[in-house]
C-alpha cells in the first residue's frame, strides 16, 4: 500500500522548513501505526507536486529519512518504510523522550494545570496511540 | 564544485548621484531556486537588468555562464528566459500568434509544450494581446519565457498581478520547469508565502545591499526569537550571539537571533534564572525582523 500525498500536511509560512514538516510526519505516521513497515511513500516528482513544493524539499526530506533508518529506496518502486529496531539502552531513550516532554510539562504549568491534570492528558494520549 | 550560473562580485550601479546597488556579491549554482526579496525600491529589478546585461553596470563583476553580463553571446542568450515587470508584447498580435512569432526567434522552441501551457492557464488563443487583462498578459509572458526551454529563468516579480489560482498555476509550472535538477530559476517577489514553496534559497535585497544569501532551511533554522522572563531586571546590553534585534524591558526581553543554539536557552536559564521560549520565524517575519521593520512585536503574549 502507499500512503497518499494528501495525507501530509504542510505549511509553507511556518517558521519550521518544509523539509522537516514532512520528516516529523513520516515519523508521527510511523508512532500512530497509520504508516506500517513495507508501506511505500509516493514518489518525489508525486508529492512534489500535488503539495505544491520544490521536487529538493521531498527529496532532502526522503534523504533524511533513510539516514535515520527508517526509509530505503526500493529500486523502480519507490520509498519503502523500514521496520523499525529499537536502538539505544533504556536509559538514552528516555532521556531522549525527557527532552521532548519537557516542552509540554512547561506549557502545562503555564496554562495552569496541576500535576494529575497533566498526568491525565499523558494517560489520554497514551491510550489513543496504542503500543 | 559546479560552475555558478550567476555569480557577481562587488557589483555596483549608480544612476547619475544615486547609488542603487552597492557591492553585491551573488553566487547561484545550478539547479537553485532562488528568491529575491526586498521591499520596493530596494533594487531588486535594476539587479536583475544588471545580471542579464541590460544596463551596464557601475563597478564590480558580473557574469552568467561564465560569460561577462554586460557582452552575452547569442547561445548564452538562448540558455535563459527573462519576464521583466514591463513586458512588452505587440499589442495587435493575437495569442497563438504571439506565440509562434517569438518561437520563430528560436532554434529549439517547443510548440507542444507552449501549447499544452496555454490549455492549462486557459489563454484564449485567437484574442488580441491588447484585450487581456493584465494576469493574462503576464500569463502570455511567463509562457513566452519558457518556450524554448531555458536553462536559466529569471522573473521579476513574476505573480504580482495574478489572482490566487492562476498563481498556484504559476508555481506549479515552476515546479516542473525544475523537475529537471539542472534548472536554475532567480525570481524576485515580495509575496514571501509563494517562495517558502518553492524557494531553495532566497537573497534579502535592502538599500543596495545583500543581507542574507543562502539555502531557505537553513535560514528558518537558524533564525528564532527568544523570549526571556527572568527573575530579576535584565542588563540592557544582554549579550547573545547572533541578535539581530532586542528589546529588553525590566525582566522581559525578546531578542531575536540569527543562529539559534539550543544550549543558548539553557545558558539563560540558568544564568537570569529566566523562563526561556523559542519561537520560529516565517519568511515574512526574517525578513522584517532583518531589515530592522519588526520594531512592533508586542513584548508579552496575551495572557489569556
Amino acid at each position: 500500500m502507499t500512503i497518499r500525498p494528501s495525507q501530509f500536511e504542510i505549511h509553507p509560512s511556518s517558521g519550521v522548513p518544509l523539509f522537516r514538516q514532512i520528516v516529523d510526519q513520516v515519523q508521527a505516521m510511523l508512532a500512530g501505526k497509520q504508516l506500517q513497515p513495507g508501506e511505500m511513500l509516493p514518489s518525489v516528482r508525486q508529492m512534489a507536486a500535488e503539495l505544491g513544493v520544490n521536487p529538493m524539499t521531498i527529496s532532502k526530506a526522503y534523504t533524511r529519512l533513510e539516514a535515520e533508518g527508517i526509509l530505503e529506496r526500493a529500486r523502480g518502486k519507490g520509498m519503502v518504510i523500514l521496520p523499525q529496531p529499537i536502538q539505544g539502552t533504556l536509559a538514552q531513550r528516555q532521556r531522549e523522550l525527557e527532552a521532548a516532554m519537557q516542552a509540554a510539562v512547561v506549557r502545562g504549568r503555564q496554562l495552569g494545570l496541576n500535576n494529575n491534570q497533566i498526568q491525565n492528558v499523558l494517560n489520554k494520549l497514551l491510550k489513543e496511540i496504542p503500543q | 564544485m559546479t560552475a555558478a550560473v550567476i555569480k557577481t562580485q562587488g557589483l555596483e550601479k549608480r544612476f547619475g548621484r544615486e547609488q542603487v546597488l552597492s557591492g553585491i556579491d551573488l553566487h547561484i549554482e545550478p539547479g537553485q531556486i532562488v528568491g529575491l526579496i526586498g521591499t520596493n525600491g530596494s533594487g531588486k529589478s535594476t539587479l536583475i537588468k544588471c545580471l542579464l546585461g541590460l544596463l551596464r553596470r557601475s563597478g564590480g563583476s558580473s557574469h552568467l555562464f561564465g560569460e561577462d553580463s554586460w557582452n552575452l553571446s547569442a547561445q548564452a542568450k538562448a540558455r535563459l528566459g527573462y519576464v521583466s515587470q514591463e513586458f512588452a508584447i505587440l499589442p495587435w498580435m493575437k495569442v497563438q500568434a504571439a506565440c509562434d512569432y517569438t518561437g520563430a526567434f528560436y532554434e529549439h522552441w517547443d510548440h507542444p509544450h507552449v501549447d499544452r501551457l496555454l490549455t492549462e492557464w486557459e489563454l484564449p488563443r485567437d484574442k488580441r494581446v491588447s484585450t487581456l487583462s493584465v494576469g493574462q498578459r503576464q500569463k502570455l509572458a511567463v509562457i513566452l519565457a519558457m518556450g524554448h526551454r531555458p536553462e536559466l529563468l529569471i522573473l521579476d516579480e513574476p505573480v504580482a498581478s495574478l489572482d490566487p489560482v492562476a498563481r498556484r498555476q504559476f508555481l506549479q509550472s515552476l515546479i516542473e520547469f525544475s523537475a529537471d535538477e539542472k534548472k536554475t530559476i532567480l525570481f524576485s517577489t515580495h509575496i514571501t508565502s509563494d517562495l517558502e514553496r518553492i524557494a531553495s534559497h532566497v537573497a534579502f535585497l535592502r538599500q543596495g545591499l545583500l543581507g542574507y544569501c543562502g539555502e531557505l532551511d537553513t535560514l528558518k533554522e537558524n533564525c528564532k526569537r527568544l523570549r526571556i522572563h527572568a527573575a530579576s531586571p535584565l542588563p540592557g546590553d544582554l549579550q547573545i550571539p547572533g541578535t539581530v534585534r532586542s528589546e529588553i524591558n525590566g525582566p522581559d526581553a525578546l531578542v531575536t537571533v540569527t543562529e539559534f543554539h539550543a544550549e543558548t536557552v539553557a545558558i539563560l536559564s540558568r544564568q537570569w534564572q529566566a523562563r526561556v521560549m523559542m519561537e520560529d520565524l516565517n519568511l515574512e517575519e526574517i525578513f522584517l525582523e532583518m531589515s530592522g521593520f519588526a520594531a512592533n512585536t508586542p513584548l508579552m503574549e496575551s495572557t489569556t
